[in-house]
């Protein structure tokens, strides 16, 4: 007889939601968290987009502790000297409110207590070593050499996933699974926020850009999020590329990020409130792990389920989605057979019918085509030539846009063979 | 802003009695690039007069450095009993 029917590793959004969902299903399930309090080791850009929470907590945009809601979506990329950019502000957004600017630190306390109060029994300040298995089958946690016994594990420790690695679950990351996430929280007042990026009460705005200006190899996109009365500003590095320029520091770039003409006035004078750095899961599909097996599920960013496309960066929905799926895998094994590797399979059928694996299916070598030369060098350089033969009246005869585009690519640093051909793929994988 | 700057905003309870990183020495010796002194947001890993120096107490626990470092050297564990950085953001 196990101590508890269910325990989860990790109190962020993927591992609070699966408490959840099993507690109020009236498992008896225990939430083992590192950070004490909850939240308090966890970092992400800020975003959360979708309302996959609903089915955990209905009435979390009311409730839960976000900072704003998306009313405006940028995309820049950025030269030396200019940011040619496109913004996406909609009423569309005040209907469906697509994303949440939210502060894990605040979020994740608020979602442990959540799980908490619907009946998890929660444990924080408590590091898993690796899960525990006898005969083949996950029979609990190991913690300092005891064992805490479940019918059923889910791992879901985040993106640096220790124990799923240390016992064996999923291999060590490399270069291809991850990026290196670096950001600052500056705070400007409420009016300030407001009077910069153009929002009224509780609208923000979310930024995301390409670093073309950044020297040799390195490749980096940047981003900032309004939340109330503080930006979230950071920048996500390529560990590939950083590693072939070996001579740029990760924590330099977001300064020159936060220095760039374009950015530099819209966090002036803001006081830095905290500097965090995080990795960004970016493997996709390929380097998903076996999600499942005898007893345990791996769930969030410890299954390597993240979206990035350039254009937008998403996880916390991933993990709250797959968090859920678990969970009900798990009710309905419990309900059937009982727990098996059989039974479990349920999980990854639960994901393959939803977005996260679709998702993942659908946008696979998304990484090969936001990553490299022509998203990071070439557009920008192009882009910023067009829009100089467009707008920067030198006295000149005028040039149609077409011998600008011409010029743009010749201008863009990569044969013209090699862009058309990247163009093409970057659009299909898009 | 200097990062030192940036890293005394953080509230760290640092454990003294047990590294959750440890890094071997011969290795980090002998090895070619020092890749972990440029991918370390927090600057733990340093070299001086060539050899390099590794603190564990600024550590904002990314695991950056162990796929960062392609020769084996490094050692990652989860911090324990809530020790190590604590976000008041996040």
């Amino acid at each position: 007889m196990s101590e508890f029917d269910a325990i989860v590793v990790g109190g962020g959004p993927a591992g609070s939601s699966a408490a959840m969902r099993l507690a109020s299903a009236g498992h008896n399930v225990l939430l083992v968290e590192k950070a004490d309090p909850p939240g308090s080791k966890n970092v992400s850009g800020g975003v959360l987009w979708g309302n996959d929470l609903e089915a955990v907590i209905p009435d979390w945009q009311k409730t839960a502790p976000v900072e704003r809601y998306v009313k405006a979506k940028g995309v820049g990329f950025l030269t030396k000297e200019s940011n040619i950019g496109l913004e996406f502000r909609s009423g569309l957004f005040d209907k469906n409110r697509a994303g949440h600017m939210v502060l894990r630190a605040k979020l994740d306390q608020w979602l442990v207590k959540k799980a908490k109060d619907m009946g998890a029994m929660v444990a924080t300040g408590v590091t898993v070593d690796r899960v525990a298995f006898d005969k083949g089958k996950a029979i609990g946690v190991e913690q300092d050499g005891d064992i805490i016994t479940s019918d059923c594990v889910i791992l879901a420790e985040g993106a640096n996933p220790r124990v799923a690695i240390d016992s064996g679950l999923r291999e060590p990351l490399n270069d291809k699974d991850v990026a290196i996430g670096v950001k600052e929280v500056i705070k400007l007042s409420e009016k300030t926020v407001n009077e910069r990026f153009n929002l009224r009460d509780k609208e923000g705005f979310a930024g995301e850009y390409v670093l073309g200006f950044l020297p040799d190899q390195v490749e980096a996109g940047g981003f900032l999020y309004t939340n109330k009365d503080t930006i979230s500003a950071g920048v996500v590095i390529s560990m590939k590329h950083l590693r072939e320029n070996d001579r740029t520091y990760s924590f330099d770039i977001i300064e020159q990020f936060l220095e760039h003409p374009a950015i530099a006035p819209l966090v002036d004078g803001g006081s830095v409130e905290e500097y965090s750095a995080h990795m960004v899961q970016e493997g996709g599909i390929e380097r998903v792990p076996k999600l499942y097996g005898n007893g345990y599920m791996i769930a969030g960013d410890a299954a390597g389920f993240s979206f990035s496309n350039g254009l937008v960066l998403q996880g916390m929905n991933y993990a709250i989605a797959s968090g859920i799926a678990a969970a009900d895998t798990f009710i309905e094994a419990k309900k059937g057979s009982g727990v098996s590797e059989e039974s479990l399979a349920g999980y990854r059928k639960r994901l393959l019918d939803s977005y996260v694996l679709k998702d993942l299916y659908n946008f696979r070598g998304i990484d090969e085509v936001t990553w490299g030369r022509l998203p990071h060098r070439a557009m920008p350089n192009a882009l910023e030539h067009i829009m100089k033969g467009l707008f920067i009246e030198q006295g000149v005869p005028k040039k149609h846009l077409y011998q600008l585009m011409t010029e743009a690519l010749g201008e863009s640093g990569i044969r013209t063979s090699e862009a058309v051909l990247e163009g093409y793929r970057m659009l299909r994988r898009m | 802003m200097k990062l030192e700057d940036r890293l005394a905003l953080l509230n760290y309870k640092i454990d003294r009695t047990y590294a959750h990183i440890t890094v071997k020495p011969d290795i980090c010796e002998t090895c070619p690039d020092h890749f972990c002194t440029f991918s370390c947001p927090a600057k733990c890993y340093t070299l001086i007069d060539g050899k390099l120096n590794f603190k564990y107490e600024d550590c904002v626990e990314c695991g950056t450095c162990i796929v960062a470092c392609a020769h084996g050297s490094v050692s990652w564990t989860n911090s324990k009993g809530a020790h190590g950085v604590k976000y008041k953001y996040g």
